[in-house]
């Protein structure tokens, strides 16, 4: 029974970084409906910025703040010079470009920082916390992670659905046509939804750095596991990513715990599929059907 | 008052509007008719600047509007409420509303939106749910009340009546022509639906193939036999 809940606890940590990348997706979605591929290769790019930043400063809260400056302003160079000139194709078009802004990244990060994984020292204790004499496997650094991903849903949340700058999002995403009519400035909604998935993402990337390591394709396995959690949580739903991030952890966990390690991502594409043919509208979803 | 002059817009080859001139006058509704391709909806869609003019302009109480960009003519005070269903299914009523001005600053929006639900009861009923439980006539108020939102001068209707019944239509369109007198709007107003439109306009302005063929009072024109065979085909 111990094993079963050191399992769960460690099936939340991982979890909680999923539903951040998970949120990342679905921010691009809500704003340009189109599923972003390249969301962990931005990650991926401003974490390393990041690291930068904490090599130079040794602060780890402003190696933070410089990953999420990059990541917004990350976001923003992929909308305008990827994403403004294909929109004009079709949806496939534009999610064939983020496959290729993805796999831009990951060669030019190779390219300046070398392909050998590079450790980032976590800002609080990462060691399992001593509870009742026993030494479970959960960290002041989990806590730490819970808890941004905690207040970034409710903040993230509260701006979608209480906020004009929110209304005006949702609007130019649903009709582009109509809400230019309303006087709304569609582009830059469209570019404030990216740039603010790029900060979203970065979040996730400095986050997830100190438990596994960096590298260019560190967070590549993410990107299946965070894909899955969003399009199973719905795609438009907030609490949807962030119930099936971490539901995504727990299973990992589970998986690799009883288990093999190398199974977990294969049990986790078959609810993908089950989930796609049960209700292609993702569980939080309307249930109405999409093409992604 | 909104003044078209000489305005022309190619997709092309294919000349959709050619060198179209009209006067929208403020406090009454002016209708144009016309059959299936006469070039009604680009005339609308070029004036509100989702389509750009080859040449020509419009101008809105003297102020120039072609060549801006739709999210700036309505900060300009005319409002474009599109064919079709033009309400936004997922959002809310009041969401929904709200869209139309939200660029103003929120005391004043409020005030608006206050006045609208006085003027719509139906929605200010169902303001918490979503508009696409709202029956076709209420999402046609809906969109009516949102291009409201922004306080305009000069409303543009494109086939408002599309899809709805008969007895729906006529209560939208003498709604629409109270908003005219009552609160001095230039009201251009496109229908397939001639007779009704006419019932409510001042003056009526046939289109064909892309070009006025002939401005009246709307009665000479409802009067006129050989107009409607020749160009409405009814």
């Amino acid at each position: 029974m111990t094993t079963f809940i050191d399992y769960l606890l460690g099936g939340f940590s991982s979890g909680a970084v999923i539903a951040l990348f998970a949120l990342a997706l679905v921010l691009v979605w809500r704003s340009t409906r189109i599923v972003n591929f390249a969301q962990v290769g931005q990650a991926m790019f401003t974490t390393f910025i990041a690291l930068i930043v904490q090599q130079a400063t040794g602060s780890w809260f402003l190696a933070l703040l410089a990953g999420l400056v990059a990541g917004a302003i990350l976001g923003l160079i992929v909308y305008a010079l990827v994403l403004r000139p294909v929109q004009r194709l079709d949806t496939s078009g534009s999610i064939i470009a983020t496959f290729g802004v993805l796999i831009s990244l990951q060669a030019l990060a190779a390219m300046i920082w070398g392909g050998e994984p590079q450790s980032f020292p976590p800002p609080v204790a990462n060691d399992g916390l001593e509870i009742g004499g026993r030494i479970w496997p959960i960290s002041w650094y989990d806590v730490l992670v819970y808890v941004v991903t905690a207040v970034l849903v409710v903040a993230l949340t509260l701006l979608f659905t209480r906020t004009s700058l929110g209304l005006s999002m949702r609007a130019s995403a649903f009709n582009p046509e109509v809400a230019k009519l309303s006087g709304i400035r569609v582009n830059r909604m469209l570019a404030f939804g990216w740039a603010l998935a790029g900060v979203v993402g970065a979040v996730a990337g400095v986050l997830i750095a100190p438990t596994a390591s960096l590298s260019p394709n560190s967070f590549d396995i993410l990107l299946i596991f965070a894909f899955t959690a969003a399009v199973v949580g719905g795609l438009d739903s907030l609490i949807g990513a962030v119930a099936f991030g971490v539901g995504t952890g727990l299973v990992l966990a589970l998986v690799t715990g009883y288990g093999e390690a190398g199974d977990a991502p294969i049990v986790v594409l078959i609810l993908l599929a089950i989930t796609l043919v049960v209700r292609p509208g993702g569980a939080f979803g309307r249930g109405k059907s999409r093409a992604v | 008052m909104l003044e078209v002059k000489q305005l022309s817009v190619s997709f092309g080859a294919v000349r959709a509007l050619d060198a179209v001139s009209l006067i929208v006058p403020r406090g009454e509704v002016t209708a144009v008719i016309g059959a299936n391709g006469a070039g009604k909806s680009t005339l609308m869609r070029t004036l509100a600047g989702l389509v750009k003019p080859e040449s020509g302009s419009a101008e809105l109480d003297g102020a120039v509007v072609t060549g801006r960009s739709p999210e700036d003519i309505v900060r300009t005070g005319m409002a474009l409420i599109p064919e079709g269903r033009s309400t936004i299914p997922e959002l809310t009523v009041e969401e929904n509303l709200h869209l139309g001005g939200l660029w103003r600053p929120s005391a004043e929006r409020k005030a608006t939106s206050a006045e609208i639900y006085d003027m719509f009861p139906v929605l200010a009923e169902r303001r918490r749910m979503r508009s696409d439980t709202l029956s076709g006539g209420e999402r046609q108020q809906l969109a009516i009340g949102r291009a409201l939102m922004c306080d305009p001068t000069c409303l543009l209707l494109d086939e408002p009546s599309l899809g709805l019944a008969p007895l729906i239509v006529t209560q939208i369109l003498q709604l629409v022509n109270q908003l005219a007198r009552e609160k001095n709007l230039a009201v251009l107003l496109v229908e397939q639906n001639a007779v009704t439109a006419l019932r409510v306009a001042t003056t009526g302005i046939i289109m064909n193939l892309g070009t006025v063929v002939r401005v009246g009072t709307a009665e000479e024109i409802a009067a006129d036999d050989e107009l409607r065979d020749a160009y409405l085909g009814s």
